[in-house]
């Protein structure tokens, strides 16, 4: 459904993607891991075009585009196929949570104004946050504001979302209820890429791993591979550096 | 020597008369000033190449030399710039006729432009970028999130150094005596003048700013609680 095909990008001349595959099957949970300065999201953020590829082209069901030369339109087709969970959240300050999942319902896709405070009604349920509708998200805590992040994503039924460390700016005990909606997601079949440090996540809930270093796709496969048996050798120093000793995954 | 209390009271309402060309002067030069300074700003935050000199030699001028000087400045030049040129151009006016209001507007809103600028732009840079990268990825255009969610932040923001603002302008209009504007100063000055009581005439328009100001500031304190629901309660430390 989504294939991205030598994707480079650079900053100030310092090259961050130098050449990056990806695809992305409808339904897939793809977890894009790898030491920070791999690239992953850079990569994540030029497929929603929050940054501009240098180079680089994607299919996106019938769409195919240059992703350097991408017009304005087609980014906003993307966009509004595509969902973005960001990793500090970046809710909407002056907007409850519902005001929050509806602005981009009605506002970016011109939904009646009924139609969408539904969908988000439904959406902030999902996240178990229908009790916390009317409230800025200076009250809520932070696992609360990314389920809102979260449930912002679902209402516009993307074909795919994007999620960039969704649980790296979180404290350890509010890590899980991010998780565990992430997890009930994959399970319904959502098409996810997850940025991710959360190998365990990872490891249970995806079905292919993309390990990036230094601008490039290392190794992808299923996690079973990629996580215990790794082709490369840089992925094997990656697993070492980042599980305890002794420990296995899953 | 005791204070003429009735002349007081007296020369404050004459002056009060001069109120509406205070107000009203103040009121165009925002109405001029906020979408300039607005499109200064923005100017500035996206570095539009060669505007962007321009708007920062036009900022330091307009910050960098008083008040007094540009009124006198504009009121002697421009009326016979105004003048040649239409003279130029056959235009059936008389420029000197016209009246100073127009001339204390251009000076206000030439000054007043350079400091909203720098006032918007340092309250939408507070905005984070986050939430505009958030909007355009949930489908909007880079103006509905301006409109719908950077502006309405930045302009709570900005509420503060916006009341400043305004309170020097109203203030700074007294100045416009200079141009022969009949605002609530030079009521003042000239009824001081008449009679010789010059404390009681000064002491009337203090009055008066005192309370204009005062309710300036009020009125955008209101406002700005009406529009702050959604931030966290400030916690004193």
């Amino acid at each position: 459904m989504l294939s991205i095909r030598d994707l480079h990008k650079s900053f100030h001349r310092a090259e961050v993607l130098r050449g990056v595959d990806l695809d992305v099957a409808k339904g897939d949970v793809v977890a894009i891991i790898g030491p920070s300065g791999a690239g992953k999201t850079t990569l994540l953020r030029c497929v929603n075009f929050l940054e501009r590829a240098d180079r680089g082209e994607m299919h996106f069901d019938g769409l195919h585009l240059d992703m350097h030369k991408a017009s304005g339109k087609d980014v906003l087709a993307i966009r509004k196929r595509t969902a973005f969970v960001f990793q500090n959240y970046n809710l909407f300050n002056n907007k409850t949570a519902l005001e929050n999942v509806t602005e981009g319902l009605i506002i970016g896709r011109g939904m009646p104004a009924r139609d969408a405070e539904d969908a988000a009604r439904r959406a902030l349920d999902k996240v178990g946050l229908s009790n916390r509708l009317d409230y800025y998200p200076s009250k809520l805590s932070g696992g609360q504001q990314q389920r809102v992040g979260i449930a912002r994503a679902i209402a516009v039924d993307p074909d795919v979302i994007l999620f960039d460390e969704p649980t790296s700016a979180l404290d350890p005990e509010l890590i899980g209820e991010v998780l565990g909606i992430m997890r009930q997601l994959a399970r319904e079949g959502t098409t996810m890429v997850v940025v991710t440090h959360e190998l365990a996540f990872a490891s249970d809930v995806a079905n292919r791993i993309v390990f990036m270093d230094e601008g490039l796709v290392v190794e992808s496969g299923p996690p079973d591979r990629v996580l215990h048996s790794p082709a490369e050798e840089r992925t094997r120093q990656f697993l070492r550096r980042i599980l305890p000793a002794g420990a296995t995954l899953g | 020597m005791g204070l003429d209390l009735d002349y007081l009271a007296r020369t404050f309402l004459l002056s009060l008369r001069g109120l509406p060309v205070t107000l009203g002067i103040c009121a165009s030069t925002l109405l001029v000033s906020l979408p300039l300074g607005f499109a200064l700003a923005i100017i500035g935050i996206y570095r539009v190449r060669v505007l962007r000199k321009l708007a920062s030699v036009y900022i330091s001028f307009a910050r960098g030399t008083p008040v007094v000087l540009q009124i006198l400045v504009v009121y002697s030049v421009l009326p016979s710039l105004a003048n040649a040129l239409a003279i130029r151009a056959g235009w059936d006016v008389d420029v000197f006729a016209m009246n100073p209001l127009w001339y204390a507007v251009v000076v206000f809103s030439f000054n007043t432009t350079a400091v909203l600028s720098e006032i918007i732009r340092s309250a939408i840079l507070t905005v984070d970028r986050g939430q505009y990268e958030a909007a355009l990825s949930s489908g909007m255009t880079g103006r509905q999130a301006y409109r719908r969610i950077i502006l309405p932040q930045a302009l709570l923001v900005a509420l503060p150094n916006l009341a400043n603002a305004t309170i020097n302008l109203i203030k700074g209009t007294s100045l416009a005596f200079l141009m022969a504007v009949r605002d609530v100063t030079a009521i003042a000055k000239i009824e001081a003048a008449r009679g010789y009581e010059y404390v009681e005439s000064y002491l009337a328009v203090f009055m008066i700013y005192l309370l204009v100001c005062g309710a300036t500031q009020a009125l955008f304190t209101l406002v700005e609680r009406r529009l702050g629901i959604y931030r966290a309660p400030v916690v004193a430390f």
